[in-house]
């Protein structure tokens, strides 16, 4: 029983054409369920091309995705997956409280329950005297909570993120990387996480895919060994900073052809 | 609670005080200027002559309002309606757009009003509907425009975020682009309220029935009652603000904590 998995999935956009570009080719990748997985790699790397194929916002040009050992536009329609973006993406119009009541909505819940469950995932995120205040009256740290509390309102047992705490600042940042460890453990939820910080991905997950770009496909997959409790005093840990160095290196190899043409270039020049 | 209260006419007063202070200064600048340079009324008529013929005359002049008032109404409603209608069918079937947008830019390019002579030609002499059509038209555009733009132009986020939820085309079109539309059809209608009661009554300058507001202007003029002229012409400046003040309350009404 894998929370899901990726098989031999290409993403191959204006194929045929000469604008044609690969995003992602041959990717495999197998997620357990309680699972924290980040997808790490520079821009243009296919990491939130293949968010957006497990969440089947995107099909594969080739191979498959399973997500709840159920194709993955099976386990859309059935909302099997919550998903949180870089923009909180919350509705202006609405109150936080149906904001968090959207996707109940949709799926046909009575009034009562709606409410009733947007005021536990409240209490979850630590956000419960918000309820009836709207979006732009909060700060963006919350508005993302409120976001997470969305996407996780319907109890999926997978919860898809594209960088949640990429416009928020330093501070904010590790407070919501904690909040989010607290919240997707005491809910059992797994996680695949797109970001671009090397200590944050370390940080929140078991284990980090680092992709590299031109054509994007994973390039290695690092297991971080901090233990399942974290907190603040992980940040200082000997075992944090050698899985910072592990990923760091790892994508470093994503540049190396790079590197290595630039040097002969370099060679050549004098 | 009191004291609140007198914190609170203090603060508005703060706010109009200026404005009002200019207004009443203009008026007596204008009045000085009108004795004090001995303008013959045919040139310049006085604020106080001004007055004294809009009191005179206030149940004509209401009786003009309500004709070019309800000209633009009637326009207004109609060219709302169509607009929104036409809109959602944009919004629908982009292709439609572009096909149309450039008939829409070509219609707001030319001077509209002279439509109505071609209009007036179609029609009876005794009939307020060529009016009642150029107010459509004037407001079906802008109403167009705004709201076609408050349908398509939502956050991809919010798209992606409702597919997500394995949602529907409609059930996008109800909870995210319609909501997204609202506020753009009040700042359509903040603009197309007074501009509907000016193209009624610069419509009346094309012919047709005597009896608005813009051809009482036009005989009061030709009959050298210069100060009754400027009463109607206050007449109108207080209808444009009656339609926009009522735009205004609409929006207040129907928005929800969104004050961006």
């Amino acid at each position: 029983m894998s929370a899901l998995e990726v098989a031999g999935a290409s993403k191959i956009f204006n194929q045929g054409t000469t604008k044609q570009v690969d995003a992602l080719i041959d990717v495999n990748l197998t997620v357990n369920p309680g699972e924290f997985v980040s997808l790490i790699g520079p821009s243009g790397c296919g990491k939130s091309t293949l968010l957006r194929l497990i969440a089947n916002l995107l099909e594969p040009t080739s191979g498959s995705v399973s997500v709840n050992n159920k194709t993955a536009a099976q386990a859309r329609l059935d909302q099997d997956y919550g998903m949180a973006f870089q923009q909180a993406g919350l509705f202006d119009w609405r109150t936080v409280s149906k904001n968090i009541e959207l996707p109940l909505e949709l799926k046909g819940w009575d009034k009562a329950k709606r409410e009733a469950r947007a005021k536990e995932m409240l209490e979850l995120v630590k956000l419960p005297e918000f309820a009836d205040l709207y979006p732009w009256q909060l700060s963006g740290g919350m508005q993302q909570r409120i976001a997470i509390a969305r996407a996780l309102a319907a109890h999926p047992p997978l919860l898809l993120m594209d960088e949640p705490f990429g416009a928020l600042d330093e501070m904010t940042r590790e407070y919501m990387q904690g909040e989010l460890l607290r919240i997707c453990g005491e809910t059992s939820t797994t996680v695949v996480f797109v970001t671009h910080s090397i200590p944050e991905a370390v940080y929140l997950s078991n284990r980090v895919v680092v992709m590299s770009p031109r054509p994007g496909r994973i390039t290695e997959v690092i297991d971080v060994d901090l233990g399942s409790k974290r907190n603040e005093d992980t940040r200082a840990a000997d075992g944090f900073f050698k899985s910072i160095t592990a990923v760091r290196e790892a994508l470093r190899g994503t540049h190396a052809d790079h590197a290595a043409a630039n040097a002969i270039r370099g060679v050549e020049d004098r | 609670m009191a004291e609140n209260n007198a914190l609170r006419v203090i603060t508005r007063l703060r706010q109009i005080g200026p404005a009002l202070v200019f207004g009443v200064s203009f008026l007596a600048l204008w009045e000085a200027a009108v004795r004090g340079f001995d303008l013959k009324p045919y040139f310049l008529a006085a604020p106080s002559k001004i007055f004294e013929q809009f009191f005179k005359n206030y149940s004509r002049i209401w009786e003009a309002s309500m004709v070019s008032g309800g000209n633009a109404l009637v326009g207004l409603i109609v060219g709302t309606v169509f607009g929104v209608a036409m809109s959602f069918i944009l919004s629908r079937y982009r292709f439609l757009g572009e096909l149309i947008t450039p008939l829409a830019i070509a219609l707001n390019a030319i001077p509209i009003f002279v439509l109505v002579a071609v209009l007036n030609n179609m029609y009876s002499i005794t009939s307020e509907i060529p009016r009642r059509v150029m107010v459509t038209l004037v407001v079906y555009f802008i109403v167009l425009v705004n709201v076609a733009k408050g349908l398509t132009q939502v956050r991809s986020t919010h798209v992606e975020l409702m597919r997500s939820y394995a949602a529907s085309e409609f059930v996008i079109l109800r909870k995210v682009r319609v909501p997204n539309a609202v506020p753009y059809l009040f700042t359509a209608l903040k603009v197309a309220a007074p501009a509907s009661v000016i193209t009624a009554f610069v419509s009346e300058y094309f012919g047709g029935l005597q009896n608005g507001l813009g051809s009482r202007i036009t005989s009061n003029i030709a009959n050298a009652k210069n100060a009754a002229a400027w009463a109607y012409v206050l007449g109108a400046c207080l209808l444009g603000l009656a339609f926009y003040t009522v735009s205004i309350i609409l929006e207040g009404v129907t928005r929800k904590g969104d004050t961006k």
